[in-house]
Parts: C-alpha cells; structure tokens; sequence
C-alpha cells in the first residue's frame, strides 16, 4: 500500500456539499462576519 | 531624557519603536538598530514564494518612515551588549556594526538608558548539511529567498508542462525547527499553482514535518469545537491534506540536504531517504549571536542568554518534566532579571520550554517543534514592553507596568491554503491562550469557546485586508495606531 492510500484512508474526508460551502459566496459572507467577530474578541482579550 | 535603543525592526521591535515614539516626547530619543534596509511583512512571503507577489508588494524602506517619526535608524546590527557599561564608564551601552553600504564594517558604541532586543532569529542553515539557498534546498524566510522559490517554482512547472514528472518536498529542515505554519501554508499553496497550471496529476507533493502529527503547529495542537465534538486539529489537518493529494511524514528530523535527496530520520529511529525536484524547507532558529560583557570585560553571555542564543527575562526557566511544565512559567513582563532595564520580545526571548511534547528518536536525536513567537503575540509583546518603558520613563515605575503572558494571550491565526478571490481559500483559527493551560482549562488546555478554525474564501478574504492593513500600521500612516496587533 502506498504511503498516500494508507493516510487517506485513515483520514476524514469532505464531501462535495462541504467543499461547496466554502467558496459559496454567500455562505462566505456570512462566515466573514462571523470569523472577523472572532477575531476581534481574541485581540480584545489578548490586549489587556 | 531617556534613550531607547531597539535591536531589530521586525513585528515587534517596530511595533515598540512606534508605540515607544508616539508615547515620548521628542526630548527622548527612539533609536532602531537593523541590519536590514527594507521592512518586510513576512506572512505574505508565502505568496512571493509561488509567484503571485512581488518584493515591492510585502516590503518597503524604513528609512522614509522613521525619518517622518522622529526615529534615529541605524542600518546596523548589535554585536556586543554592555549592560554595565564599560571601565570607568558606567552608563550601558551597545556596540553595532553598521551593514549599509556607505558605512559597511563601521562599529560604534550606542549608550542606552533602555534597551529592547527585539532580534529576531538566526536561519540556522547551518545546523543541517545542504539545507538552504546556498545548499542544495529553498526557502521563504525572507523576501529574497521567497523571490528565488518563485523562480523554481515556475521552472519547476514549465518542465511538468513539458511532460516530466516532479517531486516536491515541503517541510521543516531539522527536528528542532518551528513556524510549520508556514510551510503548511507554503504546501497547500504550491499545490494550488500547480493544480492551476494544469500540471497537478504530474506532481507528487510530500510535506516532511518534524511535528509529531499534523496539526501540531509548534503549539501542541488544538483542540476544536466543531459539529457537537471536540476534535483534535489533527483530523482536520489530515482531511485537508488528503483532500488536496498531499503526502506526510510526520517526526522527522532532516539529518542532510543533498543535491537531489533528502535525507531524514524519523521517530522510530529508522534511517530514510526521499529524492526530490524541489524542496522547500524551513531551517531552526537560535539567536543572533549578540555577546555580553560587564564592566570588568568579563564574558556574561551564558548568564544573559540561553545555551540556543535567545535572551532570558521573567520566566522560570527550571528544568522539569514535560507533565510539569505550567502556562505560568511563560514571561509577563519581558524583562531580563539581570538587568532592569534591558528587555527582550518576540522571538529573541527565551522561551521557557517547549509547547509541543519534545520527543527523541530510538537514536537519541531530538526531534522537537519549538514553540511560534511571532505574528499576533510578538507585536502584543513588543506594544506591551514599549508601553512600560513609556511608563517607566514618563511616571518613574520602576518596574515594568505592563503585562502580557503567552499563557493569558490568545492569537488569531489566518493560514492560506490558496489565492483568489472566488477560489481561494484559508483556514481561520483563534486559540486562547497560546500556551495551554491545563490548570484553568483542563479539558484541552484552552478556552473551547475562543479554539476554533475553519476553511473557506472568507479566510482567504481576511489574509487578503490583513494583508494591506499590516503593512498601512507599518508605514505608520493615519490612524495606524488603531490597529491592534
């Protein structure tokens, strides 16, 4: 068995729905909002 | 009047000069020592390594900028630290070379009332045989090697386009490294070019790590609330590495860099080889090799700096197991407990211990990803250590009044996986805090409702306005102070 299949098989694997929603657009939008909210608590709580 | 004297202008040593200048009055004096001319936003080397940046696009020359400041720049680097001063002469000072051009070779003694070493590493090339632009591998640590990988890359391409197939090695270049975070990011990047050239079935791509396991990132791993469970960042690693077709070797430790192969030694003591068309890999760090003397001329170095380079400050650095090794040994202050007025941020202190479980193969060769200093924490650093030399300047504190432990800080980290706007991607993960802390969060060691990532264009966006915003902060243009780190 090659190095690749070994590892692939043991690993999870996204499915084409879950690869559609991470370029879809308006999904991503969405996402933006959000991780920009994150990250903004993470330097709030990171600055003192 | 007091004199500040900064050695290095990366993250955080710029981020101190500003802070420190826009805090002083002009009767005190902000001086930065660098050997380098132009700044450089180094995260987005990534992107100069596969060709879709230039220098101008991730640099620009700091002499313009600290001349509108008000700071005295100085092209040089620190050879030698006088923390007692010299002779009869108590006041400290710090020897420098200067590196420009007109000035190449010159040594001169700056006196110091304050002094931030803010260095950076060393690109220990050396530490591996053939590892290096000089050797027989690539690199994106700076601008111009990044320039250089572009350019194998695409001759890399042109010659998979003409038919051949290709083998490209990307990873850590010994087992003592850290940053594999960029060379996560560096993959999944080539990857993308390639597959965007059409050649991608005619490239075998191999991330070699010194990482226990994917997903370890010199922190440990990460511990991720996602879809009702807790799941290590090592599945997710591995999802997006089978994803994109991209081969690992985990626990590697690079022994020697040949022309054409790889050779490395993996956890279990066994003894490996990988030939390879290009190889891109990070080689350690240890410190720039400063010196210190006291006044009597004798050599305290070993008693300022630790055996790898960097500076000691306020962290316990007593030896003890890893199972004993607790958030709280990190520094808050980085100060040097030897010399109150001397301080050390960013990659240039010490770090107490490591994050990631250090482990030796059946051999006895260490293979221990060191821990990241640099990004979100190193400019938190180098704000926090200016603004307590400000205070103690301006309000007469004689210690430090600023805080800001790795083990309280949290960091954002955006790590792309793909440029363009529709197609792009990056992962966006948030951990809090940096180093884990199992006495407060002994489920994983960090606060499950601030450890989360995830993959998609919106990541990709925000490396993107990072990106122009980092570097608009840098060149200290209105309102760059309401930037945070």
């Amino acid at each position: 068995m090659s190095v690749r299949s070994e590892q692939s098989r043991n690993a999870m694997k996204p499915t084409g729905w879950v690869l559609f929603w991470r370029t879809f657009m308006p999904y991503q939008l969405w996402r933006f909002v959000i991780v920009n909210i994150r990250m903004m608590v993470m330097i709030w709580k990171s600055h003192g | 009047m007091a004199r500040v004297v900064i050695l290095g202008a990366g993250v955080s040593g710029h981020t101190a000069a500003m802070v420190l200048r826009k805090k002083l009055s002009r009767e005190h004096d902000v001086v930065v020592v660098t050997p380098n001319r132009r700044w450089n936003w180094i995260p987005s080397n990534i992107w100069v390594g596969v060709g879709l940046m230039g220098k101008d696009d991730v640099t620009f020359e700091l002499a313009p900028i600290y001349e509108r400041l008000g700071i005295d720049y100085r092209q040089a680097k620190g050879v030698e630290l006088h923390p007692e001063g010299a002779g009869d002469a108590k006041h400290p000072f710090v020897t420098v070379e200067y590196t420009s051009d007109a000035q190449r070779g010159v040594r001169e003694d700056l006196a110091y009332d304050y002094l931030i070493n803010a260095t950076g590493p060393k690109l220990n090339f050396a530490a591996t045989p053939g590892l290096g632009p000089e050797g027989n591998s690539l690199s994106v640590c700076t601008f111009d090697h990044a320039a250089q990988t572009a350019e194998a890359l695409r001759a890399a391409i042109e010659r998979m386009k003409g038919g051949e197939k290709l083998t490209f090695v990307v990873g850590t270049g010994h087992g003592t490294c850290t940053c594999e975070g960029a060379a996560f990011e560096y993959v999944f990047n080539l990857e993308f070019e390639i597959r965007n050239a059409g050649v991608r079935d005619a490239a075998r791509i191999v991330f070699l790590t010194n990482e226990a396991e994917l997903g370890d990132f010199g922190v440990g791993g990460l511990q991720i609330q996602r879809g009702g469970y807790v799941v290590p960042s090592r599945s997710f690693a591995e999802s997006l590495f089978v994803e994109r077709g991209v081969e690992w070797i985990v626990g590697a430790h690079v022994s020697r860099v040949d022309p054409r192969e790889v050779q490395y030694e993996t956890l279990d003591g066994e003894m490996h080889t990988l030939a390879f068309d290009f190889a891109m890999l990070l080689p350690p760090f240890t410190g720039v090799g400063l010196r210190a003397v006291d006044r009597a001329g004798e050599d305290i170095t070993a008693k300022l700096f630790a055996p790898n380079g960097f500076m000691r400050v306020d962290a316990d650095y007593t030896a003890k197991p890893y199972e004993e090794w607790k958030a709280r040994d990190w520094p808050k202050t980085y100060q040097s407990p030897l010399y109150g007025n001397v301080f050390a941020v960013g990659i240039a202190f010490a770090p107490p211990h490591a994050l990631s479980r250090p482990r030796k193969t059946k051999n006895g060769t260490v293979v221990a990803p060191a821990p990241p200093r640099t990004g979100m924490p190193s400019g938190i650093m180098g704000r926090t250590v200016a603004l307590s030399i400000a205070d103690m300047i301006t309000k007469g504190a004689t210690s430090p009044t600023r805080h800001a432990s790795m083990g309280e800080m949290g960091a954002a980290c955006v790590a792309s996986a793909g440029v363009g706007f529709w197609k792009g991607t990056a992962v966006s993960m948030t951990m809090f805090p940096v180093v884990p802390d199992y006495e407060k969060y002994p489920e994983a060691g960090r606060d499950l409702r601030h450890t989360v990532g995830e993959i998609g264009s919106a990541g990709h966006w925000i490396k993107r306005i990072l990106h122009h915003l980092f570097i608009y902060k840098a060149k200290a243009r209105p309102g760059w102070w309401m930037i945070p780190e």
